[in-house]
């Protein structure tokens, strides 16, 4: 967030839909961020930006920037029909999507954005989540919106780079941050970034972005490539899986790394 | 801003729920129960020089171009870094961390390059007291001069008395100039003077003068080093055409003509007989008639075994010098008193001795015979305590050939100190630099009266300069790798073979330059970027970028204090009013500048 409001600058109004933000940012009637900020209902982060982008406009001001910070629920599930129906008409705001891939405020339920095979306490270690996880980017590439990209935080110079182009574009935007949570993914607090790092080494979360939904363009090649093993065995979330469970996720990433390269432009 | 907002009644509650203060009410340190703090550590360089220096301070001075204070920062040490660049052994890098990635740092490389690039300067350090107590040093080389230094700076008058007509010890008169160029030696030699040390040459302690004349100094240090040539113990050895390798490298380095044969035998395995059989091979070439003689060296144990410098026996073997491994003389064949060539019986090696060397023994039927024209033994040197007369031998006590001395390199005489090679058995300039700097430290205490203590072991490095670090070593593992990627090391170059042998023509004479050529600017820069600064702070920031509740601030910009590298955790401040202690920034700090403490409240 504060790299976020770093590239965008004192001119942004945030909107923030019921998450783990809604407390990061201060109960009532306290705030951490030095920018004008509306917490919304769940499902309203797309359609809320929306409403002050108009009202913005029509007080004749063309310079804020809107930027809406969800949660994997309120975006990927509850959330996605009214992102869905910002984007496809093009609004002109940014929406983020910090994925911590799961319901954390709540209690670690799962969410359409948790992985396969993560424990969550609606997928306990008996029943792990048996669907992957949805594409998200995908989707919002399917819109054809002008900009959809990845980040994370173990690349702040990308994260920056993303949200400042995100900020010289008109039209919808969408940025996709993976989000290490330590109590929800079981992990030391500590390893936050080199989670985050190691998820981009091992492709598990690669970092690239879409230009109105044609041309992708991966922004960071891995130094180094890891396997997938490397990146699960520091979450308490995976301890369950075994070998060959570990296999199938190695191959299903291998798989759709594949498939980016394809359809990067080199 | 920061106060607590409380609405006593309705009325006081805004109309809209709208935030009225900020956050910073909320001390959420109050939950941490691990503290991050700033803590330099120390590298495993600093550690393991001899001479104390503070390698990475000096690397991170290098790559901020600030080449005169990198200089000044040894200089704090160590009064010879051109020396110690050049012909050190560089302990200091067989731990390196860069090993992992691309080769070790070359430190001496850079060292050498600082006293070089500085070589127009001179130090600006003075003695900022002065005292009366008087201080007798016997001998000039490393560790009389180092001890010579370090009181001249604590404002001490010392004496240094030499017997040679130079000084040095065996920087002048042992390794040879295609190592070590007079005018470094004399250029660094210079600065010690220039602090008010005297220098009495041709006064040898025992012929000229005694221990008992010495009443007017309150404090002696004797570093006489190890000047006997040990002996073969073979028929033959008187005979012409032998020269102990140390007396040859004395001679040629004193400017006296020497005359090889053609065939040159060299015996032993340390720094004397490798660079005793370089200099044979220089002494036997010239010019307009490259190449005329063959040296060989016998060498009783294997190639592993052998105590010369590694660099030093490849450089030997590049130019040509022959090495025979597992052959030992046992006889030197002469003819009316001349040597003609020696008798070798062939070794094995067998279980391992005291020094955990495999003790080589004679395979019996092995012997063979071979040419030799000048043989030079080189299988060791003992310390010369004869000046110690009858009764002070009693009160300074030789243990096994050297002068026994304690951790504050008092020897068993008050007032009376050694140091150097002729009391410890390390046998290298830095530590001899390590072991006068030591007695400096100690004698000073002495003179003031006070307690010879809290001197480390007589094998870790003393400073002169304590720099502000944990004593804890930085290892590979502590580093963060995600930071650093494999570069290659960058080697010095060197001059070509044939023109190091045979030497250069200049105005009709051959002279036989530098091997070593040293880093240009661009070079050191390479080699000094790719250290990892590890344990050292070196303000890069990510400590700042990555702390998840903004706890952490920069407390200094551009341009900074120096040396920057030694800021020790001033650079940034942790508000622990706010930080969580999630540890974040000290798992991502690439250099471990960051430790991690447990909160006293958790602890039950
Ligand atoms: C050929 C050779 C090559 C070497 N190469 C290297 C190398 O590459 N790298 C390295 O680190 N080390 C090397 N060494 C070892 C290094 O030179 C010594 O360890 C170091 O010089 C010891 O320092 P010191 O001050 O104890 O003694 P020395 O350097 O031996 O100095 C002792 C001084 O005391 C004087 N002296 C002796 N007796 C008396 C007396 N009675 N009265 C007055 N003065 C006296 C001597 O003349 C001499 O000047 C080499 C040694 C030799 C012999
Ligand atoms: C309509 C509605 N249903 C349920 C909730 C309860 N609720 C608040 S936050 C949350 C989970 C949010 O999950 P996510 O969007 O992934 O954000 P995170 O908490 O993981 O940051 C839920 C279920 C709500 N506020 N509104
Ligand atoms: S990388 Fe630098 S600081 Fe670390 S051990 Fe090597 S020279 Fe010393
Ligand atoms: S990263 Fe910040 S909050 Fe976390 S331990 Fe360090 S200073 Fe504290
Ligand atoms: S992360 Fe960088 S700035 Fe922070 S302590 Fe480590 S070296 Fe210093
Ligand atoms: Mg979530």
């Amino acid at each position: 967030m504060r790299l976020a409001l770093k590239a965008l600058g004192e001119k942004t109004i945030l909107v923030i839909p019921a998450c783990c933000w809604s407390i990061i940012a201060g109960a009532f009637p306290y705030s951490s961020v030095k920018v004008p900020l509306m917490h919304t209902a769940f499902e309203t982060g797309g359609s809320a930006a929306a409403g002050i982008k108009a009202a913005l406009e029509v007080q004749g001001d063309t310079e804020t920037t809107v930027l809406t910070w969800a949660g994997d629920g309120g975006t990927f599930d509850i959330g996605l029909q009214a992102l869905s129906g910002a984007v496809e008409r093009n609004e002109d705001f940014i929406y983020a999507c910090y994925d911590n891939e799961a319901y954390m405020n709540t209690g670690i339920q799962r969410s359409s954005a948790t992985p396969w095979g993560a424990w969550t306490t609606t997928t306990p270690v008996q029943h792990p989540k048996e669907t992957p996880k949805k594409d998200i980017v995908a989707i919002m590439a399917a819109h054809r919106i002008p900009y959809t990209a990845t980040a994370t935080v173990a690349y702040p110079e990308d994260l920056v780079r993303k949200f400042q182009k995100a900020k010289g574009i008109r039209g919808a935007k969408f940025i996709h941050i993976l989000s290490p949570c330590p109590p929800g993914w079981k992990m030391e607090p500590a390893y936050s970034i080199r989670i985050s790092r190691l998820a981009v080494e091992s492709k598990v979360f690669p970092l690239y972005e879409v230009e109105n939904g044609e041309k992708w363009t991966i922004t960071v090649w891995p130094k180094r490539e890891v396997p997938v093993r490397e990146y699960v065995k520091l979450q308490g979330r995976f301890s369950h899986l075994t070998e060959e469970d570990i296999e199938f996720i190695q191959e299903n990433v291998d798989r759709e790394w594949e498939r980016l390269v394809a359809r990067a432009v080199q | 801003m920061t106060e607590e907002i409380v609405f006593k009644t309705e009325a006081d509650m805004p109309y809209l729920p709208m935030s009225l203060g900020t956050t910073l009410v909320n001390k959420t340190g109050s939950w941490r129960y691990i503290r991050p703090l700033y803590v330099d550590k120390t590298p495993p360089c600093n550690h393991d020089c001899p001479a104390g220096e503070d390698i990475v301070g000096y690397l991170a001075l290098i790559e901020e171009g600030k080449y005169k204070e990198g200089w000044e920062l040894i200089m704090q040490e160590n009064p010879f870094p051109g020396v110690c660049g050049r012909v050190c052994p560089h302990p200091c890098e067989s731990e390196c961390n860069r090993r992992e990635l691309g080769g070790a740092i070359a430190i001496h490389t850079l060292e050498r390059f600082l006293a070089d690039h500085t070589a127009s300067q001179r130090p600006s350090v003075q003695a900022s007291k002065r005292y009366d107590a008087k201080i007798a040093i016997i001998g000039s080389g490393p560790a009389g001069l180092a001890c010579a230094y370090h009181l001249a700076l604590r404002g001490y008058p010392v004496t240094v008395f030499e017997a040679l007509p130079v000084v040095g010890g065996m920087m002048r008169v042992g390794i040879p100039e295609y190592r070590l160029p007079r005018e470094v030696l004399e250029r660094e030699i210079a600065d010690i003077e220039a602090l008010g040390v005297e220098i009495e040459t041709n006064m040898r302690l025992g012929d000229n003068f005694k221990l008992s004349d010495l009443e007017d100094y309150q404090a002696i240090f004797i570093a006489v080093g190890l000047q006997k040539s040990r002996k073969l113990n073979v028929p033959g050895e008187d005979a012409e055409g032998v020269i102990p390798g140390l007396e040859l490298l004395k001679r040629v380095n004193l400017g006296e003509e020497v005359q090889v044969g053609p065939s040159v035998a060299v015996i032993g395995g340390g720094n004397t007989a490798v660079d005793a059989a370089r200099s044979a091979l220089r002494l036997g070439s010239d010019v307009r008639e490259p190449r005329s003689n063959e040296v060989t060296i016998l060498y009783r144990r294997s190639r592993e075994e052998m105590p010369a410098i590694a660099g030093e026996i490849e450089e030997a073997l590049a130019e040509g010098v022959k090495i025979r491994y597992l052959s030992a003389p046992i006889e030197l064949l002469t003819e009316n008193g001349w040597v003609m060539g020696l008798k070798c019986v062939k070794m094995e090696l067998g279980e391992p001795d005291e020094s955990g060397r495999r003790r080589p023994m004679p395979i019996a039927g092995s012997e063979y015979a071979l040419k030799a024209d000048t043989v030079i033994p080189a299988i060791g040197q003992e310390a010369d305590t004869s000046f110690l007369e009858t009764g002070e031998q009693r009160l300074i006590e030789v243990r096994r050939g050297h002068i026994f001395i304690d951790a504050a390199g008092a020897t068993t005489r008050p007032g009376i100190f050694a140091g150097g090679d002729v009391a410890t058995p390390f046998g290298t300039v830095a530590h001899a630099v390590g072991s006068g700097k030591r007695a400096a430290l100690a004698i000073d205490k002495y003179l003031r009266g006070e307690e010879l203590s809290g001197f480390p072991p007589i094998d870790e490095a003393v400073h002169a300069v304590p720099k502000d670090m944990d004593p804890a070593i930085v290892r590979f593992d502590d580093l963060n790798p995600a930071y650093f990627e494999e570069i290659e090391r960058t080697e010095q170059p060197q001059r070509p073979i044939e023109e190091r042998v045979s030497g250069f023509e200049y105005f009709g004479w051959a002279q036989y330059g530098e091997v070593n050529l040293g880093f240009n600017e661009e070079e050191a820069q390479a080699e000094a970027e790719r250290c990892f600064n590890c344990g050292t702070c070196n303000l890069c920031d990510t400590c700042l970028i990555f702390c998840p509740d903004v706890a952490i601030a920069r407390l200094v910009a551009p341009p900074y204090p120096v040396p920057l590298a030694r800021l020790n955790g001033a650079g940034y401040e942790v508000n622990y009013d706010y930080c969580k202690g999630c540890g974040v920034c000290a798992e991502e700090c690439p250099r471990y500048a960051i430790s991690i403490e447990k909160e006293i409240k958790w602890k039950k």
